[in-house]
């Protein structure tokens, strides 16, 4: 809102003075669903048989072997430190690797989603 | 090397538009994406309003809950009312959940933005037609309610919804051929969208969810924890700056990767970003100025002390003379109710106390006295006391260069003594807290041996040596480094600054240590569009995904699709993007066929540009949704065209409802 208009409560000219989002109406504190709310009713409604939805054209999973990188450098990583779980490319990097604190090689691990126990 | 600086540039706030005569009636064409949203009018070539679609709710001071300032409180902050992005980053707010519009109040706000800074001024209306786009295969849900938002509450006449991407194809482009490859390249998600003979075949399309956000993410959290004591100053619209100064698309990934491995290439393509800083303003200050300066407010605290005293003493002697009234009072044996009401006054229950608080008043009097009269004459002697301690070390004068070396070395040498223990002590302690190395099982056996209770001749603990033993299987590995060492290294390296500036003062140039060093995260974050997998998802990369879509065609269309694949969208712009495609392409097609791959002419902005383009043809005005079809049909209705979404009723009695 500009300063000029004052509060962002004021209704600017152009707007219907009596809207209400129909969804809303009954209940202010109801919150928006989450676009993962909204697909997945939208996937249980019984469409034609062809129909194509905004689900349906997710890619693919990877049929290709990941390829393991360093978390460090990026560099191709052959080694995995078993207490940190980090890939390391190279002895210097272990070197570094070994002196990381805990949040700093948790935080790689979640960057490279691999912070579950179970994976 | 050039060190390269961060612009930081700010948005600067939009204006309010004046309304033209020659904008009756016109159409508004509103590029909606979840990255920026781009507005014009038709008959303009370029989009008037360009805006980030966010919005920065401040939250309620809890503190100041009904003092006045409430009123002056900043309000809302919507598009490029938000100049610095980075103050309001936990209150940013957008209406996109991914692509698809999902917050309708939000949005409801970002059209307020739109429409006043359009400078629209009827009343209850905005009486033009408006075209917006949607992302592909949008919701229905998330339609029918964009529509009732803006028939119902911003009263448009007509309306028309269309792909930012598709129009893109279709319009943005000199020539555009009938079959073709989109390649999307989106904030939040990549579509890859076959079109055949100016049919778009929704069935084959796919879309990958990782797109510039992820890219820009990725490149921020590498950087925060590749610099950790900068992750503050590493910001995500720096990331993004990053992103589109440095970083590039390596044609072929593992080969860049190898260079990177020499030094002499990582020299010469490292790229230095300078963060800002400030200096350290001690080092301008002179010794003198210091002392100078300590020596001032040494004074004033003594003023403010003597002043303390003098107020103390003034109060204790009234306080002494009224008590000394009352005694008085009490001798002579005036009026007792007189007397008892003066004593509940000063709290006083009986005459001996009485005499008790005369007797402690006058002790704290003398007191205070003697007090003051020995700090006027100390007062000198306290402040020229400081200046002493400051200079504990203070430059040595030697006899010759040679002595001085020699102290010098020794000192030196004492150093690197107490860091080689440092190092030792560290390595230990590292080794005691692993499994399998010579110091953590020699620690297992001496716990083992403590626990193996032998009754009888147990004699540990006669000797006080005996309860060392626990220091050295504690996981501290024995002596820590202790206070006494540290400080002793402080006094060390303090006199090899002293005597040979240079050797451990080495802060060159200023700002060297802001620096952040980017070399493979360059090529390493861009790759992010070609390997989800570097951040988690399982999902195919870029090249992977376009093999898949053509081979759901048959071999003709294959090389039409092949021939002829259109990259749009802001990270269409990434040097490198389209040669590493295009390499890909070959290398996942058949032996010699012909496949090229083109960047669409303004990729960030060529969405609007194809709607407006599509919103001046013959086209247009039967595509239009009217609002009384709106209200015949309702608010799912929409009208199919070229570029539009594939229309399908929802199944009766089945509507969703966008709210829980």
């Amino acid at each position: 809102m500009s300063a000029e208009l004052g509060k962002a409560e004021v209704r600017p000219v152009f707007k219907a003075t009596t809207f209400q989002h129909t969804s809303k109406s009954n209940n202010k504190k109801r919150a928006w669903k989450s676009l993962k709310q909204i697909i997945s009713t939208e996937r249980s409604l019984p469409w034609p048989e062809d129909y194509v939805h905004y689900s349906s054209i997710n890619a693919p999973p990877s049929f290709k072997p990941s390829e393991k990188f360093s978390d460090l450098s990026g560099l191709p990583a052959p080694y995995t430190d078993p207490q940190t779980r980090l890939r390391f490319a190279t002895k210097e990097e272990y070197a570094t690797l070994i002196g990381l604190p805990m949040d700093i090689t948790a935080g790689y691990l979640a960057l490279r989603g691999a912070s579950s126990i179970v994976g | 090397m050039e060190v390269l600086q961060f612009k930081d540039l700010k948005p600067t706030p939009d204006i309010i538009h004046a309304h033209g005569v020659d904008q009756h009636n016109a159409t508004i064409i509103i590029d909606n994406g979840s990255y920026q949203c781009r507005v014009g009018w038709l008959n303009q070539r370029e989009p008037l309003l360009i805006f980030r679609n966010l919005i920065a709710k401040p939250r309620k001071e809890r503190t100041k809950k009904d003092a006045p300032e409430s009123s002056q409180t900043p309000q809302l902050q919507i598009g490029n009312d938000i100049t610095n992005i980075e103050a309001v980053r936990f209150q940013l707010k957008t209406q996109f959940d991914r692509n698809v519009v999902t917050h309708f109040e939000a949005q409801e706000h970002l059209f307020d933005y739109t429409f006043t800074h359009l400078g629209i001024d009827t009343e209850t209306c905005v009486a033009h037609p408006v075209v917006i786009t949607e992302p592909f295969l949008n919701p229905t849900s998330s339609r029918q309610l964009m529509s009732e938002l803006l028939f119902e509450c911003y009263g448009v006449p007509s309306l028309a919804y269309g792909i930012d991407g598709v129009y893109a194809y279709h319009f943005a482009q000199s020539k555009s051929e009938d079959s073709g490859l989109i390649v999307s390249l989106g904030y939040h998600t990549i579509h890859i969208i076959p079109i055949i003979n100016n049919k778009t075949i929704f069935v084959n399309t796919r879309r990958i969810n990782t797109g510039g956000y992820h890219v820009i993410s990725f490149l921020h959290r590498i950087l925060q924890l590749k610099y950790p004591a900068h992750a503050n100053a590493i910001t995500l619209s720096r990331a993004e700056e990053l992103l589109h100064s440095i970083c590039a698309v390596a044609l072929d990934y593992k080969e860049e990767l190898n260079r990177w491995t020499d030094t002499d290439y990582y020299e010469n393509n490292i790229r230095k970003i300078q963060l800002p800083y400030t200096t350290t303003t001690t080092s301008t200050l002179t010794l003198e100025q210091q002392k100078e300066r300590k020596r001032e407010l040494a004074k004033r605290l003594a003023e403010i002390n003597a002043k303390k005293r003098e107020e103390r003493l003034a109060e204790d002697e009234e306080k002494l003379n009224s008590l000394l009234a009352i005694q008085e009072m009490i001798e002579v044996d005036e009026d007792c109710d007189e007397i008892d009401q003066l004593l509940t006054d000063h709290q006083i229950k009986s005459v001996d106390e009485l005499n008790k608080n005369i007797t402690a008043l006058n002790l704290r009097i003398e007191k205070t006295k003697e007090k003051i009269t020995a700090s006027t004459s100390n007062e000198d002697v306290v402040v020229d006391e400081i200046p002493v301690k400051q200079a504990k070390i203070s430059k040595m004068v030697f006899e010759n260069e040679k002595a001085m070396h020699t102290y010098v070395q020794n000192a030196k040498k004492m150093r690197q003594d107490i860091l080689n223990k440092k190092t030792a002590r560290k390595q230990r302690r590292q080794d005691m807290a692993k499994r399998r190395t010579a110091a953590g099982q020699e620690r297992m056996r001496i716990i083992s041996q403590l626990a193996r209770k032998e009754k009888g001749n147990d004699d540990f603990g006669l000797r006080d040596e005996d309860w060392d033993i626990y220091k050295t299987i504690s996981r501290e590995g024995g002596d820590s480094d202790s206070e006494i060492e540290n400080e002793k290294l402080l006094e060390l390296e303090e006199i090899i600054r002293t005597h040979e500036p240079s050797e451990v003062d080495e802060t060159a140039a200023p700002g060297e240590s802001h620096q952040l060093h980017i070399g493979i995260e360059r090529y390493r974050s861009p790759e992010l569009l070609f390997k989800p997998y570097m951040m988690g998802s399982s999902e195919a990369g870029l090249t992977e995904v376009i093999g898949y879509v053509l081979s759901l065609f048959s071999p003709e269309e294959q090389l039409l699709l092949a021939g002829n694949v259109v990259l749009t969208g802001g990270l269409a712009n990434l040097p490198g993007l389209r040669e590493r495609i295009e390499a890909d392409l070959v290398s996942i097609r058949p032996f010699q066929t012909y496949s090229n791959v083109k960047i669409i002419p303004n990729p960030s902005l060529a969405g609007w540009y194809g709607t407006r383009k599509w919103a001046r043809s013959s086209e247009f005005k039967r595509n239009l949704i009217t609002r009384r079809q709106y209200e015949e049909y309702g608010s799912e209705y929409f009208k199919v065209h070229i570029a539009s979404n594939i229309y399908v009723a929802t199944p009766k009695g089945h509507n969703i409802d966008i709210c829980e």
